[in-house]
């Protein structure tokens, strides 16, 4: 009986295909960790589970939006063989601009015309910082570390030297930059936008030349070359849209926190580097998923939630959230051991 | 007369279950260069590496000064004063000359920390020997490749090494250099090191050994004092019996000129010019190192042409990069289909199609429905096997990878085709399948360049043949009228004593 059920579980793990055996098994890790934050969940007063309530529930997703939309373009950087570093200070650069254009600009426009372009300066400034490292990379064929760690260095006192080292706060009140606060800082707009993000980036990895040509310029970069794909192209854009999402998350973030923070989104470049990896994607490139990546944010999302529901100390959680990373990493190495 | 220094007998290596060797044996003499002689494959890289420990022979038995040995690693073989240089030098760039010679050598004694006087001390001795003026305390990375040469060779000396294999030892070498490695071989000779010299290069191989063995399909097939043989019996030694089929020969169907090379010159080039006619199968043969894989590099807009031009289809043509190839109508079949060809973590189906995906997708979105009917008709009639298109390209065998790399090639249509060596380790299945679809090719009017280390190969699929030798065309031959031996003769720059029948 018991194995007869395991005969046809065998068969059924033969059947499908390679990609698709990757991908249940992260989604199988997502659901068990969901199920183990379900068991140690606190209840509340009438009995039921905290996780799972649906505020609590939308909550994860609101915390892992902005690294969520990091890590997409992320992963089709790391697709390529490359890695961002700046991310995390384009964000901060974005929620600069978004802030400063937002407070000390007054052209006495209608407040939707001034908010959009106060919005596409954030995201032009950060597409350009993409931009620039994606340029070095491909023309002058520099290791991406080093290039975008530069970027990471140089962004940062960008943000820094333009508030003068200080938050630019976005008030309250019924201001043109309130207003911004309002309509961004919303909880279903945020997820909104994580979710229709993410549907965008899968279909362009899974469905498009472009997507193809990202992941072949990862897997053989000289192959790429003799099949005369645009590598340079290929690179220049990963770049770009990398900075366009950094961009787009600092926005948010400018929006959520009321502020424009020249110290915001430290780290956020090994949040998102680190949900890619759990999500399975290969540093050496060529091998990944969108749905994989989305899979690996929501593991850390719903682990660091099930720890703070329980009141572990933070740096226990970090703790954790290590070992959760080389779990993920040592799962993988073992599936293609097995084949 | 001079004693048996090493012997080996019975050698037998697989690998993936391909005979390397069979049953190789050999003996050298202190104080001999001994040459190791065969066609590319034949199996001389593998027996020096044995020898030198690099690889495990899988059967056999060692003999050194008459008493048997066992050969398992590098430093077995160093113990036994066995070395090897191998023909991409492996030296650490990045180090001086003294600290190359002295890593990983059981004659250095090394204290805890490193003196750099000691290592001068170690080092001048040998490169005195070896003629080498630059001073221990220069980085290797500065020096040419000669000048990397004798430093191997110093290394190898200061092993105390009594048998010195080399490997191809000139093939990266220019004249002057070359001049000086022989001389340095003459001197150790009367040193009483024994020298195993592999070489394709009939020329050198008259000009130093003493002796010569020649190797075919991984066998030993004879030893000669070079004194008591031709180069003609040493080429048909290398070449085996006769090749008689040639049944794929397609005919010329008409005379125009497709694609013209008129005095090209590249880094690795020299001077080449030929015309290729449509539906025409024009060989290129040739040493590994010849040019004849430049030609297609020189073709596909990745190497800088200096001088000449090429000529498409009657116009001047001015291709700079691989795209512009392709939009030329021209396609490639790279060398190394694991290095320069597959992406082996993508799909069969996404390998064979890659190159031309824009007439499968609207606006940027491939259509998976027309990619997958495209491939599958190409798939068809390469009679490519396999369980499903989306399985990663890796799980094919040889000949069938090779054959996706071909639909590739052929998706877009083009005029034009360079296929550089499609049948290397590949089944022979494959190889009659690879050689139908070359005369289909052919057939339809499309002109073919057929690169080969086979030369029964080329007799069999082409209509002329280019033989290359040193970046420059040695000859042109109409493969009706020639032989195996007239081409190796050619391109190892033999003497000139087999002619085929004009």
């Amino acid at each position: 009986m018991k194995s007869a059920a395991a005969g046809s579980a065998a068969s059924f793990w033969r059947r499908i295909s390679a990609q698709n055996r990757d991908v249940l098994k992260s989604v199988g890790a997502l659901a068990a960790i969901c199920i183990l934050a379900v068991l140690l969940s606190p209840t509340a007063a009438n009995g039921s589970y905290i996780f799972l309530q649906l505020g609590n529930l939308t909550d994860i997703l609101r915390q892992v939006s902005l690294v969520g939309i990091i890590s997409l373009a992320m992963n089709f950087v790391i697709l390529t063989g490359g890695i961002d570093l700046s991310v995390g200070s384009i964000l901060a650069l974005s929620t600069t601009v978004v802030a400063l254009v937002l407070t000390k600009w007054q052209p006495g426009l209608s407040y939707s015309i001034e908010i959009t372009l106060a919005v596409l300066a954030a995201l032009a400034v950060s597409t350009a910082s993409g931009a620039l490292s994606g340029a070095v990379i491909a023309v002058f064929d520099v290791q991406p570390f080093v290039v975008t760690l530069a970027g990471m260095i140089g962004i940062r006192g960008l943000a820094k030297w333009l508030s003068s080292n200080a938050n630019v706060d976005v008030g309250f009140g019924q201001d043109v930059a309130s207003t911004f606060a309002a309509i961004f800082r919303g909880k279903a707009v945020t997820i909104g936008c994580y979710v229709a993000l993410a549907i965008v980036f899968a279909v362009l990895l899974s469905r498009t030349i472009f997507g193809r040509y990202v992941r072949a310029v990862g897997d053989n970069e000289r192959a790429a070359l003799y099949a005369g794909l645009p590598i340079r192209q290929v690179k220049l854009w990963v770049y770009s849209l990398s900075g366009l999402l950094a961009g787009f998350a600092g926005v948010l973030y400018a929006a959520e926190n009321h502020q424009g923070n020249p110290n915001a989104g430290v780290g956020y470049e090994l949040d998102a580097i680190a949900a890619v990896v759990i999500g399975g994607t290969q540093l050496s490139g060529g091998k990944g998923t969108i749905l994989g990546t989305i899979v690996g944010t929501l593991m850390i999302g719903v682990l660091t939630n099930m720890l703070r529901l329980n009141n572990v100390d933070s740096n226990v959680e970090m703790m954790v959230k290590g070992g959760i990373i080389l779990l993920a990493v040592a799962v993988q190495k073992q599936g293609k051991h097995v084949r | 007369m001079s004693q048996t220094i090493l012997q080996l007998s019975e050698i037998n290596k697989r690998f993936d279950g391909v005979l390397a060797l069979q049953g190789a044996s050999f003996s050298v003499f202190a104080g001999e260069v001994h040459g190791l002689m065969g066609e590319n494959g034949a199996g001389k890289s593998t027996l020096a590496k044995i020898i030198a420990g690099t690889i495990a022979a899988d059967g056999g038995r060692f003999f050194v000064d008459g008493s048997p040995v066992t050969i398992n690693d590098p430093h077995d073989a160093q113990r036994l004063g066995i070395s090897i240089i191998y023909q991409e030098l492996d030296l650490f760039p990045h180090l001086t000359v003294a600290e190359n010679l002295a890593i990983g050598n059981r004659q250095f004694k090394e204290r805890k920390f490193v003196r750099l006087a000691d290592l001068d001390r170690f080092a001048e001795p040998f490169l005195e020997q070896v003629g080498l003026t630059c001073g221990p305390r220069c980085a290797v990375r500065s020096l040419s490749m000669g000048g990397r040469q004798l430093v191997a060779i110093a290394r190898s000396l200061s092993m105390r090494a009594r048998i010195i294999l080399m490997d191809e030892p000139t093939s990266a070498l220019f004249d002057d250099s070359v001049e000086r490695l022989f001389n340095l071989v003459g001197a150790l000779k009367q040193q009483g090191v024994a020298i195993v010299y592999v070489s394709h290069k009939m020329d050198e191989v008259f000009r130093v050994c003493d002796r010569v063995t020649v190797m075919r399909d991984g066998e030993t097939i004879g030893t000669r004092a070079i004194q008591e043989v031709s180069s003609a019996e040493l080429i048909r030694m290398m070449i085996g019996k006769e090749w008689q089929a040639r049944d794929c020969k397609p005919a010329i169907s008409n005379d125009e000129t497709v694609l013209s090379f008129s005095d090209l010159t590249t880094a690795k080039l020299r001077d080449v010019s030929f015309d290729l006619r449509k539906g025409e199968v024009l060989g290129i043969a040739g040493l590994l190192g010849s040019g004849r894989s430049e030609i297609g590099a020189a073709l596909m807009g990745l190497d800088r042409w200096k001088k000449g031009q090429i000529i498409l289809r009657g116009e001047p043509a001015s291709i700079k990069s691989v795209k512009k190839a392709m939009e030329a109508g021209i396609r490639w079949l790279p060398e190394d289909r694991k290095l320069d060809g597959l992406m082996m973590q993508m799909s069969i189906l996404e390998n064979g199609t890659i190159s031309d995906l824009r007439p499968l997708s609207w606006f940027g979105f491939v259509s998976r429905q027309r990619e997958r009917r495209a491939a599958m008709a190409l798939f068809g009639s390469l009679s490519l096997k396999f369980a499903s298109t989306s399985l990663p390209v890796g799980t094919l065998s040889g000949g069938n990878q090779q054959k996706v790399l071909l639909s590739r090639c052929l998706l877009g249509n083009p005029d034009i085709v360079f296929l550089d060596d499609p049948t290397r380790g590949i089944d022979v299945g494959a190889k009659e399948d690879i050689y139908r679809i070359i005369e289909q090719l052919a057939s339809q009017g499309k002109g073919i360049l057929l690169v080969s280390s086979e030369l029964p190969e080329l007799l069999r699929c082409c209509d002329r043949i280019l033989v290359m030798r040193e970046g420059t065309v040695a000859a042109e031959l109409d493969a009706g009228h020639t032989t195996q031996e007239e081409i190796l003769t050619l391109a190892t720059h033999a003497p000139a004593q087999v002619g085929g029948p004009a």
